[in-house]
């Protein structure tokens, strides 16, 4: 078929929105990688602009002047810790949950699903006093678990729905064999599972990454400061030291590794987090 | 299975009962003594906590500034779905209608976003909107529009309206990606019938596309709308802090100034119930509104 002259345009025409959004998307992102290159002086003559020398001084100053390094070393064991335990709270339950018959397994689950809807900016009064009892206030361990609480039920919604479609004649078979439930759950449905776990794994660890509004309530020290607390931090005193460069060079720093899951994992992530805001 | 009735509980037991109990200590029972605290008076302290039966739920009422901060989350609420689904909507059927070439490099690129930390998000909008160095007034100034160029996180009146750009920016390539997915579950032949009618693309798209993904769209918008009740304050701690003078305060950030900031626990308590009572009533409503029979061709 000719495509008439009218659709030519239209292809055209409906190219320059998308194109625009493209800009607005990428532009600033371009920009904080720029900036965190430029002196501070050279941001305030062409804030927008490329740099004239590429130099890494901001990257020190973080380091050295505000312990970016520790915050990082902060961050990541908050993610391994509450990625590590998320798995092993949600793993065990959602193979009860979608394979075992027993009584009120369906109200555990919808009790799971139905507070993603809750919100938890309630609970963070009295989990405040509660850590302080528990000596887990100010604590990245404390933290780590209450992040990985608070992401069980996304987890266990996403892995009930892939443990769903693993056939139960396997887990027959091996019952036959001899196995016991406990060797079935982690040789046979862990490993067929993987690739849900894996999703469920990245996207905790983007979230937990990127947390910040838990971390500002829980954790008080400095020493204790997660990525997204320091850049916080560097953000409201680079009002008064106009330290820009530097807070470019920490927001780098805080996106670099996103980045770099979502260029290797950009179809999981997508699947997992339409999947995950489906559930309604 | 070969397997007593003893085995089985020991197992369900090892499975289901250590998750429960740390979700029973770290979710359920913190919500519920969050509704129990909203009846004292406390500062913190344990000792000095006073029961005060509903005094908190009556400055509620008579505090002025928690009208605004309802009406500053509606605010975002409102313009958020409108921009969000406008925007998503028409990039969806752009990507899916019109086969072009480069549809997944605009997918990856505009999803980016939805997976930033809201506080790098926060902090390069607020650079974006910087009075003096920001993108925002230096296109004004350069498009010969000085007179708009304004501080436009500083100004009472802007503050709130220009919180809803990075959200939108933020929101769109997650629900521009459901409803690309539902949009290319519509058989082909549907658009073919009603071609053949004489229908344009435009009442193709309202007669064919739209109520075949309303499903998708309803989910859309009730996501939109409980993501942004449960979480606007952290985009608004970032960025304004709630201020100038609580122009932006949204209930969430209210409600970490009053209880973590002035230590006013049990007010803060009752401002958390407030959020749960209003998001869940505005869910129900929604669900009500959205309501619409199943499209069958």
């Amino acid at each position: 078929m000719k495509k008439s002259v009218g659709q030519m345009l239209g292809k055209a025409g409906i190219r320059i929105p998308l194109i625009l959004w493209t800009l607005a998307v990428l532009y600033p992102i371009f920009w904080m990688f720029l900036g965190s290159f430029k002196s501070n002086a050279e941001i305030y003559r062409s804030p927008w602009g490329f740099p004239e020398v590429y130099n890494l001084q901001n990257y020190i100053d973080a380091w050295t002047n505000y312990n970016i390094g520790t915050s990082v070393m902060n961050s990541l064991i908050v993610t391994l810790a509450g990625t590590a335990l998320t798995l092993v709270l949600a793993i065990p339950t959602s193979y009860a949950i979608e394979r075992i018959n027993f009584r009120g397994s369906h109200f555990l689950f919808m009790l799971y699903v139905s507070s993603m809807m809750i919100p938890m900016v309630l609970g963070w009064i009295p989990l405040f006093f509660m850590l302080m009892e528990l000596n887990l206030l100010d604590n990245i361990f404390g933290l780590a678990i209450v992040y990985a609480v608070s992401q069980l039920p996304f987890t266990i919604f996403i892995l009930t729905s892939f443990i769903s479609t693993i056939p139960r004649s396997l887990e027959e078979a091996a019952a036959i064999d001899g196995m016991s439930p406990y060797g079935v759950l982690w040789k046979i449905i862990t490993p067929l599972s993987m690739s849900g776990i894996i999703t469920v794994t990245i996207m905790n660890a983007i979230q937990f990454w990127n947390e910040y509004f838990m971390a500002l309530i829980f954790l008080q020290s400095s020493q204790n400061y997660t990525l997204a607390l320091a850049i916080d931090y560097i953000s409201n005193e680079a009002q008064y030291t106009n330290a820009w460069g530097t807070l470019f060079a920490g927001l780098v720093i805080a996106t670099v590794p996103v980045i770099i899951l979502y260029a290797i994992f950009q179809r999981r992530i997508a699947q997992g987090m339409t999947e995950g805001a489906i559930k309604g | 299975m070969v397997q007593s009735k003893k085995q089985k509980y020991m197992f369900l037991t090892f499975c289901l009962v250590p998750t429960f109990v740390l979700f029973a200590i770290f979710t359920l029972y913190p919500l519920l003594s969050g509704l129990y605290y909203s009846f004292f008076d406390w500062s913190g302290a344990s000792d000095n906590r006073e029961f005060i039966g509903l005094d908190n739920y009556i400055r509620l009422m008579n505090d002025a500034i928690i009208p605004n901060t309802i009406m500053h989350d509606y605010f975002l609420v409102v313009t958020k779905v409108i921009g969000i689904m406008i925007l998503a909507l028409f990039f969806a059927v752009a990507l899916t209608q019109l086969k072009l070439r480069e549809a997944p490099l605009y997918r990856i690129v505009f999803f980016f976003p939805n997976i930033m930390s809201v506080v790098v998000i926060g902090i390069l909008w607020t650079f974006i909107y910087n009075p003096n160095l920001g993108l925002v007034n230096s296109a004004l100034d350069f498009l010969g529009f000085e007179h708009l160029a304004r501080p436009w996180l500083g100004d009472e009146k802007w503050a709130l309206p220009s919180l809803v750009f990075p959200s939108v920016w933020a929101g769109i390539g997650l629900f521009m990606l459901m409803l690309m997915g539902a949009i290319s579950n519509i058989p082909k032949s549907y658009y073919e019938a009603v071609e053949i009618d004489g229908a344009t693309k435009w009442q193709q798209f309202w007669r064919v596309t739209v109520p075949l993904i309303w499903p998708q769209i309803k989910i859309s918008i009730l996501y939109i709308v409980i993501t942004t009740l449960n979480g606007s304050f952290v985009i608004v701690q970032v960025m304004t802090g709630g201020g100038p003078n609580n122009s932006t305060h949204v209930m969430g950030s209210y409600l970490y100034q009053q209880a973590f900031v002035q230590f006013n626990f049990g007010y803060g308590a009752a401002i958390g119930v407030m959020i749960l009572v209003l998001s869940l009533i505005t869910v129900i409503i929604l669900q009500f509104l959205l309501r619409r029979d199943k499209v069958e061709y």
